[in-house]
């Protein structure tokens, strides 16, 4: 196998190197160590020895030539071996490309962290119409503490900036937001982003970034469960209790049944530990005018289904009114979401998790599916898809699937 | 100007001619044979002796420069060597007839005056008062270094220790004689009278001034010897040290023991050089130094031309001059002439004069004649002057090795103790007085007629009812200071007080009124005009001991004074290694209304220089607990006045100026008025204004305003103004100085640093133009006014809801402003 000599990279700013002399010509016989050729940069000369013993075979460039770093400029090996393989124009762009694309990917990936770190620190710029954002440093951290995105506040300031003031107002109500600036084109109509859907946004981004999840799906049947359901509607009724109770408000009771079970579902994440919670708070995804909302309800392991019902109906509404209590929709407030889309007829679907929690649970809708009724009977039974996206940083799919299968359990087995 | 001496036309129009008398050049001519009832044989040795030893030293230092080697042991010295071979006759022979409380003042090139004085030292202290300096002298740790294994006598003991504390300071180590603070050019040991060498040409011209005025105020014994360059004899600071010390006052208005002229010499150590500039023929016109005493006063200052190429003839010339001192004929003037064979240093290639030349005056070496001068009359014999050369020879091979052993003689840790040089530059102990015995003064304190005049005033600005009080009935920011100063004067004796118009005047400001009653002329006089000299005899009266007041009468004139307020007034303390006090107060008055030389703010300048503290009061109340503080300190205290408040009375401090004593700490800011919604920070006189535009704010715009006076600006205590921004994100800074590099600047950006994220608007500065000051007619358009403020405010803090700005404090302005550079 012939031997390619390549040009010595000397040095990190080295592009390029001229070839200054040569010491052997085609055919020639070289040894290991041998002189080969001289080579310099803009700083310095070099003689570049001899990698192989053998015949040289091959030169692509010749004296006085500049040479990108790290391309064949030679080839050693045995007479008559085919060399073809060795490019030598060619092979030299190619080789140049690759050193390219190492940096462009580096370039890209400095590229990337900053990203992040703007992310963190909250970009100055507006990136819907470019506008500079003025905001004092003063203004700019309690907007931080309290969570508020301020691009959108009209500064009272010099030139606009934004004022801790300012920042207060939002907080006590009396926006300053100014009128979201609405751009409409023939084609196309832009609308700047409300501060929910940043914050959305933010969140949504932010869990696909930083965490581990997947997506398992199983099916429950749910024939018990309808049942029960009816018996419960029947019971209510005749005790003049004036509450539906619907499948999802059941199925969330099952999930927390299981995770009863399933502890380490229960849980946060916290990089360097995992905080695992006594009691259930159970996040319920709630779709409201001004986007999605995820409230919690708070200590459900002890709530009877009828008060875990009218709980998770209160907050729902809370959210769809705007009156929800702040606290109640941050992520940390609640220790497992579910996100119920059977309504809407989602056949499956993978829900992103609300972090710091380590999972979230994903109902589909209910479809009926063949299966075996026993007898060797056939017939057609209602099946509930559930979703259950996790973290793998906090849970493994085994646990994960055992969890997934406790809660198709509990609903296949529900009693109350 | 002294009402007891008139000066009477009839006699000063009287036409007449000046005579001047002789002045004499060389006219030592003793022979060695007539010397003998003077010296004994060991003296005559002892003169050899010393001499070898500076040059031999000073051979060395020389060495290590080029070749980096002594004797076989390598070193290198990457500071600084300004060398005397060829000058040692000239230091020995000065330093002979000195005792332990004469003090010698030296420049660049001594280290042949430190040894020399210090080998006089040794040789007249007994063993056991020898051995308690060595021994006391930062806890012994240059002794213990030269005592290990050493089996001689305590003097031999002693000289060991003079050459290693000296070569150790050269080389920057700790157990040098100034912790390696000082080094080459300013190594001093005052335990042997030896006090700082000057890097500075002709620094020692003014210091040494008041070193003698010290001792002349204070009664101490010795005298005090300048040793300075032929070509300092151009530098202001040197004739305004003469000056100082030829007023006639000392002669005429000074009574009792006081009278007489000041113990002090002005040895010009004249090499004929000054760096490369030759003095006699090219650079000064006086063609023979002594000359210039001449000028100076009737005795001519009893100038004389020294051969400084042979030591009996200076040794000489300093017991009669010295005889002179104790007669209080002084000051005197010795031009002592001398050559350097050496280089300025060791870079100097000599380009500015011939090889012929340096081989006349090496034909005629002072140790080389000298020597065979006792040869010749039988003193020494030849293979013993030999022996000296090759023992001081081992003896120096000895100390230098001791001096770069890393282990023995290591330099200041500042890796372990990075705080260590911070710690010395100012000494912080407080005391009452600097001496403890009886001040002198002339009636007792209750019987001043100002201190009773005060007694009827209203130490506040409003009286009982609330009503403004008259000036005539007003205790004025003026009375404050001057009660801290009073009480100061009967509280230590060693406290003196001079600049321009003190006495009788009582200042240009009237501050001082009533002193002139209270204290004797050497208490309370007034100097030349020489700023300089005003500034460089308090740092030599402090450096040796006493508390002194220095007054500047307008601002302006600090800089004719600058090189005493920058380079020695700051730096004493730490280039001793801390062994110096300088319990001095500079007062410096900033003007108004006297146009653009007399109404400048620059206390920006002092606070640059580290080692120095600098005050500048606004209120009566502030002045006098300041000026407590300040005159209770040992540390240099620049205490700032402006002209525009000296008739103000106390507006904030409840209860008004307090009579008793009391201090306040310097560096403590003051709330002068609370506040919620923006924050102003003064210094000086502008707290006035800004008060003004806290009511304005408060009723036309509902801001309520914290109005922060900082009273110091170094020391500094930042916390409060760190605490009033935190409370309302915004502050703005305000002062009669030029804007642009004034001390606001650096405040705001420390502010800026240290409450970055508390801040709603970037720290604001509104100081004065960068113009000259124009008129007082026009200087509203100069100096911050209260619609400027609000302008700044409006422009770049917070938008005033209707508020018409009359000045423009744009980002293009500003940027406009700065391109064009006013």
């Amino acid at each position: 196998m012939a031997t390619a000599v390549i040009m010595p990279r000397q040095g990190q700013s080295v592009e390029t190197c001229i070839i200054t002399k040569w010491f052997k010509n085609m055919g020639d016989t070289i040894s290991a160590g041998e002189i080969l050729f001289s080579y310099e940069t803009d700083k310095a000369a070099f003689d570049l020895e001899s990698p192989a013993d053998g015949i040289l075979l091959d030169r692509f460039y010749e004296e006085g030539a500049e040479v990108p770093v790290l391309v064949n400029v030679a080839v050693i090996g045995i007479k008559g071996e085919d060399i073809s393989s060795f490019g030598k124009a060619g092979e030299a762009i190619e080789a140049v490309k690759a050193v390219k694309d190492v940096e462009a990917v580096e370039a890209v990936k400095d590229a990337e962290v900053k990203k992040v770190t703007d992310i963190v620190s909250e970009p100055s710029i507006d990136s819907g119409s470019g506008r500079k954002v003025r905001i004092s440093p003063r203004a700019k951290k309690i907007a931080h503490e309290k969570g508020i995105s301020y691009s959108q506040i009209k500064g009272s300031g010099p030139h606009g900036r934004v004022l801790a003031s300012d920042i207060e107002k939002v907080l006590s109500g009396a926006a300053a937001i100014g009128k979201p600036v609405s751009k409409t084109g023939a084609e196309f109509s832009e609308q700047p982003l409300s501060n929910v859907r940043k914050l959305i946004a933010r969140a949504m981004h932010a869990s696909l970034q930083n965490s581990a999840q997947l997506t398992h799906h199983m099916s429950a049947d749910v024939r018990r469960l309808l049942e029960a359901r009816q018996k419960i509607k029947n019971l209510l009724t005749t005790d003049r209790k004036q509450q539906d109770i619907t499948l999802n408000d059941m199925i969330c009771w099952c999930v927390i049944r299981a995770l009863e079970k399933f502890p380490e579902a229960n849980s946060h994440f916290l990089d360097d530990r995992i905080k695992t919670f006594s009691n259930v708070h159970l996040g319920i995804a709630v779709d409201t005018p001004r986007g999605l909302m995820v409230p919690a309800v708070k200590n459900a392991t002890d709530m009877d289904l009828v008060t875990l019902s009218r709980e998770l109906k209160s907050v729902a509404d809370a959210c769809k009114k705007g009156s929800i209590s702040p606290e109640l929709i941050q992520s940390t407030s609640a220790s497992f979401t579910v996100s119920n889309l059977g309504n809407y007829g989602v056949e499956i679907f993978t829900p992103v998790i609300n972090l710091p929690q380590v999972a979230i649970l994903g109902v589909c809708t209910i479809i009926n599916r063949p299966a075996s009724l026993g007898n060797g009977v056939f017939g057609f039974i209602p099946y509930i898809g559930l979703s259950l996206t996790y973290d793998h940083r906090a849970i493994d799919g085994g646990p994960a699937t055992l969890f997934l299968k406790e809660i198709k359990e509990q609903i296949e087995h529900f009693s109350y | 100007m002294p009402k007891s001496q008139n000066i009477n036309p009839k006699v000063v129009r009287k036409p007449k001619f000046i005579e001047f008398g002789k002045i004499p050049v060389n006219q030592y001519n003793k022979t060695i044979e007539e010397e003998k009832k003077n010296f004994g044989k060991e003296d005559f040795i002892r003169i050899y002796h010393d001499m070898v030893v500076i040059r031999e030293f000073e051979t060395m230092l020389n060495l290590i420069k080029t070749t980096n080697e002594y004797n076989g042991i390598p070193y290198n010295h990457p500071g600084p060597a300004h060398l005397s071979i060829g000058q040692e006759a000239s230091a020995v022979g000065m330093a002979y007839n000195l005792g332990i409380d004469d003090y010698i003042f030296g420049s660049h090139r001594s280290h042949g005056e430190i040894l020399a004085k210090g080998l006089s030292a040794i040789h007249r202290l007994d063993e056991d008062a020898l051995y308690n300096i060595m021994k006391n002298y930062f806890g012994g740790s240059a002794l213990k270094v030269v005592e290990k294994g050493f089996s001689g006598t305590t003097k031999e003991l002693a000289k060991n220790f003079l050459l290693y504390g000296a070569l150790a300071e050269i080389f920057a180590r700790e157990n040098g004689f100034n912790k390696g603070l000082g080094g080459s050019m300013h190594a001093f040991f005052t335990p042997f009278g030896i006090y700082p060498n000057n890097a500075i040409v002709g620094g020692s011209g003014d210091i040494s001034v008041g070193a003698a005025l010290y001792k002349k105020i204070n009664r101490k014994p010795g005298i005090v010897v300048c040793n300075i360059g032929d070509a300092s004899m151009g530098c202001g600071p040197v004739w305004e040290g003469i000056c100082f010390a030829t007023m006639d006052q000392f002669k005429t208005l000074w009574s009792g023991e006081y009278k007489g002229g000041l113990p002090l010499i002005f040895n010009f150590m004249n090499n004929l050089y000054g760096m490369g500039g030759q003095t006699m023929g090219e650079t000064m016109g006086y063609d023979i130094l002594a000359r210039v005493g001449a000028g100076v006063n009737p005795e001519s200052m009893h100038s004389e031309r020294v051969d400084g190429y042979n030591p009996l003839a200076v040794i000489d010339a300093f017991r009669r001059k010295k005889k002179l001192l104790g007669e209080k004929q002084g000051p005197v003037l010795l031009d002592t002439l001398t050559y350097r064979i050496s280089g300025h240093s060791p870079s100097d290639a000599s380009s500015y004069r011939s090889k012929e030349e340096i081989e006349a005056w090496q034909q005629e070496d002072s140790i080389l004649s000298y020597g065979n001068s006792l040869i010749a009359a039988g003193i020494a014999k030849k293979e013993m002057l030999e022996e000296i050369t090759s023992e001081t020879k081992e003896l120096l091979s000895q100390i230098l090795k001791l001096s770069i052993d890393d282990n023995l003689s290591p330099r200041l840790d500042l890796v372990r103790d990075p705080d260590c040089i911070g710690r010395m530059m100012f000494s912080n102990t407080p005391a009452d007085k600097m001496e403890d015995r009886t001040p002198e003064v002339l009636m007792p304190i209750e019987e001043n007629p100002r201190v009773k005049s005060i007694k009827t005033k209203e130490r506040f600005y409003r009286d009982k009812d609330g009503k403004p009080v008259s000036k005539a009935k007003l205790f004025q920011f003026r009375d404050a200071i001057f009660e801290a100063i009073i009480d100061r004067f009967y509280k230590d004796p060693t406290l003196a007080a001079w600049g321009e118009e003190n006495r009788d005047w009582g200042g240009a400001f009237a501050v001082y009124r009533g002193l002139t009653e209270a204290l004797p002329y050497h208490r309370l006089f007034n100097s030349p005009i020489s700023e300089g000299a005003i500034v460089g005899t308090a740092i030599g009266y402090g450096m040796c001991g006493g508390r002194v007041i220095a007054e500047i009468m307008y601002c302006d004139f600090l800089g004719r004074s600058g090189d005493e307020v920058f380079n020695q007034l700051p730096k004493w303390q730490a280039m001793s290694g801390n062994i110096i006090k300088m319990p001095v107060v500079l007062r410096v008055s900033v003007g108004s209304k006297y146009g653009a030389q007399h109404s400048q703010d620059w206390t920006a300048l002092t606070a640059h220089i580290p080692g120095l503290k600098v005050v500048f009061p606004a209120t009566p109340y502030d002045a006098k607990g300041l000026m407590n503080t300040a005159l209770q300190g040992t540390d240099p205290v620049v205490f700032f006045e402006s002209q525009r408040l000296y008739d103000t009375g106390e507006m904030f401090h409840e209860g008004g100026v307090p009579e008793g004593y009391y201090e306040i700490p310097l560096g403590e800011p003051d709330i002068k008025r609370k506040g919620t919604d923006i924050t102003i920070l003064t210094i000086g006189a502008t707290l006035y204004p800004v008060i003004k535009v806290a009511e304005t704010l408060q009723e036309k715009y509902g801001l309520s305003t914290e109005v922060i006076d900082a009273r110091s600006l170094v020391p500094f205590n930042y916390e409060p103004v760190i605490e009033s921004v935190k409370k309302t994100g915004k502050i703005l800074l305000a002062s009669d100085a030029s804007a642009r590099g004034s001390f606001l600047k650096e405040m705001a950006q420390t502010i800026t640093e240290l409450a970055f994220d508390h801040l709603d608007a970037p720290p604001v500065v509104v100081g004065s133009r960068n113009w000259i000051t124009p008129a007082y007619e026009m200087e509203e358009y100069f100096f911050p006014q209260p619609d400027w403020i609000l302008d700044a405010i409006n422009e770049k803090v917070i938008p005033l809801k209707g508020h018409r700005p009359l000045t423009d404090w744009s980002t293009e302005k500003s940027i406009k402003l700065n391109r064009e550079g006013v």
